[in-house]
């Protein structure tokens, strides 16, 4: 199934949560690939099984009550739902690292800057103190913080966020890992800070030619940075082809809902566009389509109330999950 | 960590969080006469054969002795000294150059490198007591010196002589002086067996602040550990953890305490280990608690997405973020125990007689004769009311002085 350009690839990945009111499957049937050097942006609404699909790749997932259910996730060929707690502990941060949304928590608030990135390499890597602590502040230096020098003996709550990111970023990176989870990495960033993060985000992925998976509800950022997309809505992929193709031609309904959502340059509109209704709550998913109560084009559709429609190839690169799509 | 190097040199290496929070304690001054109390008791504690002895420091034999004595200079007194005093000297002296070594550790060495040099510094100076121990136990000879330099002042056979502070040894029995109110002679009066109480006082310094320290260190230690793995792991763990320490909490701990104690023989281990294994539950609870609200801190996700082992995910990166209740609880926890077992051997049940403790010495002022001698309960309640006291203040001003500055920097 995997060729040598794909780092990862996901088969069928169901991740449920064991709750008291019954199984929350948040994650159902996800499968992609992500090849060498490229990114993925997986987009969709809150509470939609982004963050759990990647920590799920992770092995991250608290376990009781979450359990991921069924599916393989292969890394390099090799299946890490197989592999022991060892063995994962020299993937993490190793080979795949991770960034979390919240820059401002995501640090030790009893260590500092420096010592924090020493762990890490440290941990993987053998390497002296020196050799680290000087691999450390280069660290720095390249995710553009200045004087790497002084900030190094900084506790984090002396930091701003956009800083903070960036040491999250240079932690993340320090073992040069070739598969990168950009877990929502600018939402808690104002705008400038945004643009400077992703641009440096870019910048290393070039250089170290590193897979990215970037997850995002922010289509303006899709746009810019993803080789391509996979959108989710309701626990599944409902569509999924190249960043272009999305833009110039959505086939689904949820897609098209998203990008018309979205305010026009040059335009004058009094309202915002919004798709109707809410996300449905992962114990509660409606039958058929799950889409189908929001949906403008299927909601008479008797089909689409009762039957749910698979991911299904429309056009050469181009995936979506709607009875309406080949249409 | 594969290599560990002492890096020595001048780099500024930043503050480290322990650093921050000393700096906050010692800005308050009562934390610091309440230090500097806990300071002189330690002091006092292991010295105490040196303040309080009846055996001279040096004593010079007079003319009219046997010809072979004659004008010698004697030491008795560390000819006195058993292996065990000198025991207690090598672990003050090592445990001083570890403090030393801290300081100059929290100058010199990075923070990052601190704990793993600190343990290697621990190890180091744990062999050599082990070792220290043992030699001296081995070469150290059990000798007693009963002879009376007093006596042989006044009689003559010595000409001069150099005796500690307080120059009664605690053991010594005097019929004659016996429940004398404080005067020239006895500062603090005597007691109904004509024992010095000053003296008693100072000896007693020893029992009462290693039951604190070992019982609170035992009970610390189960304590941490058993939270840590509760609050991390949850679920069922957590579930047979809390009603393990429900059961223990719902036994009442002082009957429990009496009832082994008069079980097993009395000894000051075992009481100190019966106080420990009895009250952990705090400091579990208190743990478990902190790491349930640290578990799902995002830097604790990101430390395990960064592939850290278990150990290190616990004990570095979130102990450290929750301890501030349980170093509340521990300066506490030391006064509980200095207080149990002065209850214990208040009640009969401590140490046994001619080591002295200060609930036992407690008990000695009501139960002879019927009559009410004050300076004997007196001084002894004293002492455990100022040390319970600075250690709750202690205790206090460490709350305060983490809890701020750990809001402020998450």
């Amino acid at each position: 199934m995997t060729d040598n350009g794909t780092i990862l690839s996901i088969q069928n990945l169901s991740t449920f949560f064991d709750t008291e009111q019954g199984t929350a499957k948040a994650v159902q049937n996800v499968s992609f690939d992500i090849k060498k050097g490229q990114t993925l942006a997986l987009v969709g609404e809150s509470g939609c099984g982004k963050s759990v699909t990647a920590l799920s790749i992770m092995r991250l997932i608290p376990s009781p009550p979450g359990r991921i259910a069924s599916g393989k996730i292969f890394f390099k060929s090799r299946d890490i739902l197989e592999f022991s707690e060892r063995q994962m502990r020299r993937i993490r941060g190793n080979k795949i690292a991770m960034i979390f949304q919240e820059p401002m928590t995501s640090l030790n608030p009893v260590y500092t800057i420096g010592s924090q990135i020493v762990e890490a390499i440290s941990l993987h890597q053998k390497k002296s103190y020196q050799q680290a602590w000087q691999m450390a502040q280069e660290m720095l230096e390249r995710v553009h913080i200045p004087d790497p020098d002084r900030r190094m003996v900084e506790y984090p709550h002396l930091l701003s966020g956009g800083m903070r990111q960036r040491v999250m970023i240079a932690m993340a990176i320090s073992c040069r890992p070739s598969l990168l989870i950009a877990d929502e990495p600018t939402t808690a960033l104002d705008v400038t800070i945004q643009a400077q993060i992703l641009d440096l985000l870019d910048e290393l992925q070039k250089s170290e030619n590193m897979s990215v998976l970037l997850i995002t509800h922010d289509l303006g950022i899709v746009a810019q940075r993803a080789d391509n997309v996979a959108v989710m809505y309701a626990s599944k992929i409902v569509e999924q082809c190249p960043c272009g193709e999305l833009f110039n031609n959505p086939l689904h309904p949820y897609t098209k809902g998203l990008l018309n959502s979205l305010p026009q340059l040059g335009t004058r509109q009094n309202r915002l566009n919004t798709i109707a209704g809410n996300v449905p709550e992962p114990l509660d998913f409606p039958s058929g389509c799950k889409f189908h109560p929001r949906c403008p084009v299927g909601c008479n559709d008797k089909k689409c109330h009762t039957e749910e429609p698979a991911l299904k190839q429309v056009s050469a690169n181009h995936y979506a999950a709607c009875w309406y799509a080949e249409k | 960590m594969k290599k560990l190097e002492l890096k020595i040199d001048n780099k500024n290496w930043g503050t480290s969080y322990g650093q921050l929070v000393w700096q906050q304690l010692t800005k308050n001054r009562t934390n610091l006469v309440c230090l500097w109390f806990i300071i002189v008791l330690f002091t006092t504690a292991v010295f105490a054969p040196l303040i309080a002895n009846d055996k001279p420091f040096v004593v010079r034999m007079a003319s009219t002795g046997s010809p072979q004595v004659e004008g010698k200079v004697y030491f008795p007194l560390f000819g006195a000294l058993t292996a065990n005093d000198y025991s207690v000297f090598l672990a003050a002296i090592v445990g001083a150059i570890l403090l030393f070594s801290l300081r100059r550790n929290s100058r010199k060495v990075d923070p990052f490198l601190r704990p793993a040099v600190l343990w290697r510094q621990i190890s180091i100076c744990t062999v050599i007591l082990f070792l220290g121990i043992i030699l001296l136990q081995i070469f150290i000879p059990r000798k007693l010196d009963a002879t009376d330099y007093r006596a042989m002042l006044a009689g003559g056979k010595a000409t001069d002589a150099v005796f500690p502070l307080v120059p009664y040894g605690y053991g010594r029995t005097d019929i004659k002086v016996c429940q004398r109110p404080p005067n020239r002679n006895h500062w603090l009066g005597t007691d109904d067996v004509g024992s010095d109480v000053l003296c008693r006082l100072i000896h007693g310094t020893r029992i009462s602040l290693s039951v604190g320290f070992v019982a609170v260190g035992i009970s610390g230690i189960v304590g941490i550990i058993f939270g840590a793995i509760m609050g991390y792991f949850g679920g069922k763990i957590d579930f047979l953890g809390m009603r393990l320490v429900e059961i223990m909490m719902s036994v009442p701990t002082f009957f429990l305490i009496i009832t082994i104690v008069a079980f097993f023989p009395r000894s000051l281990f075992n009481i100190m280990v019966i106080i420990g294994i009895t009250s952990w539950t705090d400091d579990a609870r208190f743990i478990r608690a902190e790491f349930l609200k640290l578990r799902n801190q995002d830097f604790v996700q990101a430390a395990v997405s960064l592939g850290l082992p278990l150990r290190s995910i616990l004990f570095r990166h979130m102990l450290p973020n929750g301890m501030a209740p349980v170093l509340v609880s521990v300066t506490f926890g030391v006064a509980g125990a200095i207080f149990i077992e002065s209850a214990l051997s208040f009640l009969g049940f401590g140490v046994a007689p001619p080591t002295p403790s200060w609930g036992q010495m407690l008990s000695t002022g009501v139960s002879t004769t019927g009559e009410f001698l004050w300076w004997l309960s007196f001084f002894p309640g004293l002492a455990i009311f100022f040390t319970v006291t600075a250690y709750n203040l202690l205790g206090e001003g460490l709350r305060d002085a983490i809890d701020p500055k750990l809001r402020k920097a998450v």
